[in-house]
């Protein structure tokens, strides 16, 4: 069926609720391969719903059809200097899809953010208002158009990075911010791990509003095979960045603040502007685990924990697995690509991830090893519960997506 | 305008007596509040227009004895309304005759301060102001900054989703907390979310902040802190028509510049704030905007001559900037004393909070303008006008017969203009019983039937603070059915179940 509104998606869910037959949503597919393979070969494909429905830059609001391409729109909110502020990554290079692909319902659905996210929050912290399709074939609508909204329940919080299990979004509004005008990098060469998180975490506590610490130990560096942070391990040595983002004379003097602040972990050197930013996209996009480089077989874990716990966590982790970590959000993002074995090292690596709290996303991994494993975390049972009453509010048949979150529910 | 609430269950206020001693088993001596006189002070919070005494009040002080309270209210079938400092204006603690009224003022500790992840985590009765205080030390704060700080619980600001002057640029409570510890209306206690930037899952924290104490009971909060800002400096600048200052406001965001506070009052709330406090307002002008820049002093200095150029450009009559802390805090002492100022020129004040697209500022306001004369009343305007999220007081005198309900409709009509304007019901009050009647004019059936099946999720029985947000209680088993309507069915051939 070619899904051209609202009402089309409705009437596709409401035939699958009176088939009793599961549907797969999909935007471009981009993360198909994120997640467990659902059972069901009924696609229902939202990418024709791809209208731009009002963009108003001075409101800092942009409404799209959920369909509507990542790129088109990043492009046109790009015209007036904006951007989305939690600086959603781009899994083309990780997983080895193709580039330029994916729609904005996706990105919500993935809920997966940046580096900024430390400062500006994640995607569940932009997206203001959605209208659509639960799996009661209802079309709703939840939150607003503006920023400060408490009118009822925050159904928004819940569709982001729900993986289209509660509902297929028609429609969403989204905050965009003013794009910073420069952007500056410290950059501390040879720390370990776990002095490296100390670093980040001084600066983190410093008034100097850090938008970006990542650190990329100097065997992880290494696998980079192009781009920024390429050419940064040429030079030997692990690398610790602290991005300060804002007005130019700003941004200058609290690079030079807080390089003085961290003297104690030696001279920090500065990169600027397209350098800069290009370090914080090989970042983002974990460039240096792509799957067409040198860890490419290696499954790929996301790892998010108490920050300050980060370092000692990743260190010992790759440690006991011969496994490479980099470190974002001052510690408390791991991307670690392990080196291939039976579980992908899940058991090991989530229980020395309860000690310290946290959660971890097997977010690249070979079909075979998807259906052992638990790709996403499971919860605390009472917790896991509840989740799942508030899935079946939203979906009481599992029409939508089912399996893709859980191994168990595949049936 | 009497509110329909619940009807009270007659059984349950037959076995009172036993009720309490049950209650006093599970949390000894001074912790069971029954007496009619001692039960005074819980009759109400802020909005004083409603009050009704509870059938008792209890005051647990651990988590345990919350969820052996509940446990017993869910298997007795006994509705709980949670409380925190009583400071909402929505209703949202307002007391059901046949309810237990759960106090959560004795959790007033602070549990942990982790610099190094820099979060705290906290009982729920510590107040918003209390984080703050508890973190300057070492140079951090926490940015939710709802003028009743000093009085209003953390864990009534969850249930809010609290804002304040800061929210514009760091966010409401949603943004700023990470997890906590929950005890649902079964007595089941969980712990969502916690240290990590994000929890697994679902993003459950995300909708139990702003449920009003509908979905479960909060009896810690893991908050995050953030580091103070080197230094802050303010502009007042004044305009001679409300369309320019409105203008301003576009223009500076426009620009890419996000101020750390911009709130703007009218003509009436000028003149009540300047006699009140004397802050050197100018009384000339229509409108007044603050606009404060936080960052490291060179920044704010940088920001503060845009700023100031915008609203030249803009029109404005006066503009005026800060060169002291004592000077700042003058700017901001008039708009911090606007609601007991507008208190002392009438004798009552209603005071509405609705949010609309900031560009709809000026139609707003004419509007309210036109509905004043049309309900013959008074209306002062404050607002946060950084976010749309505007505060009409509206004056009246609840001596004079029919002036509160002529206030009310008023109210009323206001919020509906902001919903037709492309705005929402509450920017930061909650919908409470103040605006839950409203509720329907912002979402359809179906969008209220989507909440309401959450809301089961969590309190299958619904027992918990009932008669708040929604106008209509349902049945969670009558909500839970899928209706594959025949009349919209696009394929009618296939079998249906
Ligand atoms: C130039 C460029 C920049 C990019 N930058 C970013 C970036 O900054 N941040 C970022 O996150 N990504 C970025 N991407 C990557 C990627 O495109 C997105 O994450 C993406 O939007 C995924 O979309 P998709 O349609 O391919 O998702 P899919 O793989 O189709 O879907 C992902 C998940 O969401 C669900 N889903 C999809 N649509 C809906 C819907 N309408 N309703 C409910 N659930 C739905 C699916 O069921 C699935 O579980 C970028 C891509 C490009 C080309
Ligand atoms: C003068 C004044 C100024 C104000 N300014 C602002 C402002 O600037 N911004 C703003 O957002 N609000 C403001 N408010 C409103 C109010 O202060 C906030 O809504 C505040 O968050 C309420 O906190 P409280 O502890 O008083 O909660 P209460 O009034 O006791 O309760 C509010 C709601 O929270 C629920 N609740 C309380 N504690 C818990 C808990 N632990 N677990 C579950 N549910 C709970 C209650 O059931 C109720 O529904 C103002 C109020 C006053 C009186």
């Amino acid at each position: 069926m070619h899904i051209r509104d609202a009402a089309d998606v409705e009437a596709a869910v409401r035939a699958a609720i009176a088939r009793e037959q599961p549907i797969e949503i999909i935007g471009h597919s981009s993360k198909r391969s994120i997640g467990h393979a659902m059972a069901t070969n009924a696609v229902l494909d939202v990418s024709a719903l791809n209208a731009v429905t009002c963009y108003e830059p001075n409101e800092l609001i942009i409404t799209v059809q959920a369909g509507a391409p990542l790129d088109d729109v990043l492009s046109l909110i790009d015209s007036k200097s904006q951007e989305f502020a939690f600086e959603p990554m781009d899994t083309a290079l990780l997983l080895g899809a193709r580039s330029g692909r994916g729609t904005v319902g996706g990105m919500i659905g993935a809920g997966l953010a940046g580096p900024r996210r430390i400062k500006a929050g994640g995607a569940r912290d932009h997206l203001l208002g959605a209208h659509a399709v639960s799996g009661f074939g209802d079309s709703f609508k939840a939150g607003g158009r503006v920023v400060k909204n408490v009118t009822g329940y925050d159904l928004c919080k819940l569709l982001a990075g729900s993986w289209g299990t509660l509902a297929v979004m028609t429609e969403v509004t989204l905050k965009v911010m003013p794009k910073a005008e420069t952007g500056r990098t410290l950059v501390l060469r040879g720390l370990d791990d776990v002095t490296a998180n100390r670093a980040m975490t001084a600066a983190l506590g410093s008034p100097y509003d850090v938008s970006g610490a990542a650190h990329a130990p100097h065997p992880a560096l290494r696998a980079a095979a192009r781009g920024a942070l390429a050419r940064l391990a040429s030079r030997g040595h692990g690398a610790t960045l602290l991005r300060l983002e804002g007005i130019v004379a700003s941004v200058a003097h609290r690079a030079t603040a807080l390089a003085a602040d961290l003297a104690s972990f030696g001279m920090a050197e500065l990169i600027e502007d397209a350098e800069s930013a290009a370090l914080w996209r090989d970042i983002r996009d974990v460039t240096p685990f792509a799957a067409d480089g040198a860890l490419g077989a290696w499954p790929v874990w996301r790892i998010v924990c108490p920050p300050a716990s980060g370092g000692a966590f990743g260190q010992a982790l790759a440690r006991e697995t011969g496994g490479e970590v980099i470190y974002d959000w001052g510690g408390g993002l791991l991307w670690a690509a392990l080196p291939p074995s039976v579980d992908a090292h899940a058991v090991l690596l989530r229980q020395r991830l309860a000690a310290i709290g946290g959660h971890a996303t097997l977010l690249r991994a070979d079909e075979g090893t998807r259906r052992t494993v638990d790709v996403f975390h499971q919860q605390e049972k009472g917790v896991a519960a509840l989740a799942e009453r508030v899935r079946l509010s939203f979906d009481p048949k599992s029409i939508l997506n089912r399996g893709r979150l859980t191994r168990t529910s595949i049936s | 305008m009497p509110i329909m609430m619940p009807a009270s269950d007659q059984m349950v206020l037959n076995r009172r007596d036993a009720i309490v001693a049950d209650l006093r088993a599970i949390v000894p001596g001074e912790g069971v509040i029954f007496s009619a006189a001692e039960m005074l002070p819980y009759e109400s919070d802020a909005l004083t227009a409603y009050r009704q005494p509870p059938m008792v009040v209890v005051l647990p002080e651990t988590t345990e004895q919350v969820s052996r309270i509940l446990k017993y209210c869910f298997d007795n079938g006994i509705k709980v309304v949670p409380r925190g400092s009583g400071t909402s204006l929505s209703g949202g603690a307002l007391p059901l005759e046949d309810a237990v009224l759960l106090g959560l003022g004795k959790f007033k500790r602070i549990r942990e301060i982790d610099l190094d992840n820099r979060v705290v985590v906290t009982e729920p009765g510590v107040t918003n102001l209390a984080i703050s205080q508890a973190v300057a030390h070492a140079g951090f704060y926490y940015a939710p900054d709802p003028s009743s700080q000093i009085a209003c619980s953390i864990g009534g600001n969850i249930a809010e989703n609290s804002g304040g002057v800061h929210c514009l640029k760091y966010g409401m409570t949603t943004n700023n907390v990470l997890g906590c510890e929950l005890v649902l209306m079964s007595g089941e206690i969980l712990r969502i979310g916690g240290k990590a930037p994000e929890q697994a899952g679902y993003d459950l924290m995300g909708i139990i902040t702003g449920s009003e104490g509908l979905l479960g009971v909060v009896t810690e909060v893991t908050v995050r802190i953030l580091r103070k800002p080197e230094t802050a400096r303010a502009l007042l600048v004044g305009f001679p028509q409300v369309e320019a200052a409105g203008e301003c406001v576009a223009r500076i965001i426009g620009a890419g510049i996000i101020p750390g506070g911009m709130e703007m009052m009218d003509k009436p709330a000028i003149h009540a704030a300047e006699a009140f406090v004397h802050a050197d307002y100018p009384l000339d002008v229509e409108a007044l905007l603050i606009i404060e820049l936080d960052g490291p002093s060179i920044e704010v200095d940088e920001l503060i001559k845009r700023v100031e150029a915008i609203a030249l450009g803009c029109g404005s009559t006066t503009c005026r900037i800060s060169g002291s802390e004592a000077e700042r805090d003058l700017f901001w002492a008039g708009r911090k004393a606007a609601f007991p100022a507008v208190g002392r020129i009438s004798p009552d004040y209603l005071c509405m909070d609705g949010t609309i697209p900031r560009g709809a500022l000026p139609r707003a306001l004419a509007r309210i303008r036109d509905l004043g004369e049309k309900y013959g009343l008074g209306v002062a305007n404050v607002f946060h006008a950084g976010d749309g999220n505007l505060h009409p007081l509206i004056l009246y005198d609840a001596n004079k017969p029919g002036e509160m309900d002529k206030a009310e409709a008023f109210g009323a009509e206001i919020l509906r203009c902001c919903v037709e304007l492309g705005g929402v019901l509450t920017g930061e009050h909650g919908v409470g019983i103040e605006k839950r009647d409203l509720m329907p004019h912002m979402f359809s059936e179906v969008d209220l039937n989507q909440q309401q099946r959450l809301k089961c999720a969590f309190d299958a029985r619904g027992l918990l603070n009932p008669g708040k947000v929604f106008p209509t209680l349902h049945r969670c088993a009558e909500l839970g059915r899928v209706h594959v309507h025949s009349g919209k069915l696009a394929f009618p051939d296939l079998p249906r179940f």
